[in-house]
């Protein structure tokens, strides 16, 4: 049943080096994409590390890490555990996309593009009305994110109240839609696996993904993408829904590596 | 020289068919027949607390934990929003962990916070609370819950003729194609259960496997398990392959 969580994919064993940074990364994603909740006590210790494949040294050290950025807090005692802070200002992206090199920036982007192209063509394939109506209500929720994006930005133009940190926050809420809608995507497909890869796909790298839109200006963009995946599935036509994951990777992998290059030369 | 298949009459079928559709209606039926328990057991809750608590809702538990393993991976009652006291948003909800005692996720619900808790819109919740009396929800993929391939059961709880919430439960579709597939596989011919949309749930042929859709099809007849939101679809004819 969908409302309460154990999360398997997000606690989904982390790989490769740098466990520590990996499990930071996946936690600090899964909260700021909306799929841990503020408050939400996570499991404990022990289990976490067990469910992350990490040892309880790593997981500590993650913790810690993500108590100093201020999205996990500890509290101790009778009812004490580890819970989900989910922060006012969105994480600092450009630093984690400095850290990649233009070919890894493609390599994630051939990975997700793979995923979320077979995803929704089953989608397009399976999909019955049920599936396609959160699709709606997601599209419907961004618009409304964008139109208060939008004015919140008129207002700080004409030097009344708002400012960038609302519309900052318009951004987060922008793309925690956006994160969800492709993962309504991939479980209109009716593949527990897909689904639980675009979960983890999503935690692991769906800021980067959404960073290319990241401005007013290209939301429009974004949203018109958005529509036409699921019109697509809508009209049960699988080849048009797989080809926009691709095309949106392109976009998203030249708009990453592009700001990536910028990044690294400046 | 090869024969050509014996064409068998429609006749032939019929009887597995109507076997499977009634001993798969039964097997559904035992889920309802837990939820109506769930049922009456909240409501009265319901009528003899006012307001209403997350506390109060502990007297579930022994009725639920009885419940839980076999076809039911998780069970219990989830409250309209605005029922209780202290808390607006509220499952109580568990699950079966086969290694040990029930599981109970506890979750701050708070749509404003993250945009996936607000459990109005799926079907298990919207179904019951506009007044369908069984609904099935799915199979869906459960990517909130336990990452399976689902089905939600659910039925209305009312109080004083008020909706208050619903009563709900999670099968596996792993675990129904099991208590199903024997019966499936005992009807001659390509045979599966679909949901009310349409759904492929389980099935005996590869053709119709489960999670696709059937929109209706020359040669092939539905049959309603009675009083249930679900069907047995069954080849009108023999057909001499299951493919």
């Amino acid at each position: 049943m969908g409302a309460s969580g154990s999360h398997p994919a997000v606690f989904a064993p982390v790989g490769g080096a740098g466990r520590v940074d990996a499990v930071v990364r996946r936690l600090s994603d899964a909260i700021a994409l909306g799929l841990l909740a503020d408050g939400e006590q996570l499991p404990s210790e022990a289990e976490l590390a067990a469910r992350l494949g990490v040892s309880t040294v790593t997981l500590r050290e993650a913790l810690m890490a993500l108590r100093q950025q201020g999205l996990v807090e500890t509290r101790r005692g009778r009812g004490g555990g580890s819970f989900v802070r989910t922060p006012s200002e969105p994480p600092e992206l450009g630093a984690r996309l400095r850290a990649f090199t233009v070919d890894e920036l493609r390599d994630l982007g051939d990975h997700y593009a793979a995923i979320a192209g077979a995803a929704a063509r089953l989608a397009a394939l399976r999909a019955l009305p049920g599936d396609i109506a959160p699709l709606r209500r997601t599209l419907d929720a961004m618009a409304r994110a964008r139109a208060a994006a939008a004015e919140t930005g008129a207002a700080a133009g004409a030097g009344a109240a708002g400012g960038p940190g609302a519309a900052a926050d318009h951004g987060a809420v922008l793309r925690r839609l956006d994160g969800r809608f492709h993962i309504e995507v991939a479980a209109a497909s009716q593949s527990a696996r897909l689904t639980q890869e675009e979960i983890r796909l999503q935690a692991d790298i769906g800021p980067l993904l959404w960073l290319p839109y990241d401005e007013p200006g290209r939301h429009d963009e974004a949203t018109a993408q958005h529509r036409a995946i699921a019109e697509a599935i809508r009209r049960a036509d699988p080849d048009l829904a797989a080809t926009w994951p691709n095309s949106m990777c392109s976009t998203r992998s030249n708009g990453s590596s592009s700001c990536g290059c910028g990044s690294a030369d400046g | 020289m090869p024969q050509p298949p014996t064409p068998v009459p429609p006749t032939a079928a019929t009887a597995p068919v109507g076997r499977a559709v009634s001993r798969i209606g039964e097997t559904v039926r035992g889920v309802f027949t837990v939820l109506d328990e769930v049922r009456a057991r909240t409501a009265a809750l319901a009528r003899a607390r006012r307001p209403l608590t997350r506390g109060d809702l502990a007297a579930l538990r022994p009725l639920l934990f009885r419940h839980l393993g076999g076809l039911i991976a998780g069970i219990g009652f989830i409250a309209a929003p605005g029922l209780l006291a202290d808390a607006p948003w509220y499952l109580e909800w568990w699950q079966d962990d086969p290694s040990g005692p029930p599981v109970q996720l506890l979750r701050d619900l708070d749509p404003a916070s993250s945009a996936f808790y607000d459990y109005t819109h799926w079907e298990w919740y919207a179904g019951p609370s506009e007044g369908a009396e069984r609904t099935i929800c799915g199979p869906y993929v459960d990517y909130l819950c336990t990452d399976e391939y689902s089905l939600t059961l659910s039925v209305p709880v009312t109080a004083g003729g008020a909706f208050v919430g619903v009563a709900a439960a999670d099968v596996f579709v792993r675990r129904f194609e099991g208590a199903v597939v024997p019966v499936l596989r005992e009807v001659p011919v390509p045979a599966f259960v679909i949901s009310a949309a349409g759904r492929v749930v389980a099935s005996n042929t590869a053709r119709w496997i489960g999670g696709s859709v059937f929109r209706g099809e020359a040669g092939f007849a539905v049959h309603p398990c009675d009083g249930l939101p679900l069907s047995v679809v069954a080849a009108s004819a023999a057909s001499p392959l299951r493919s």
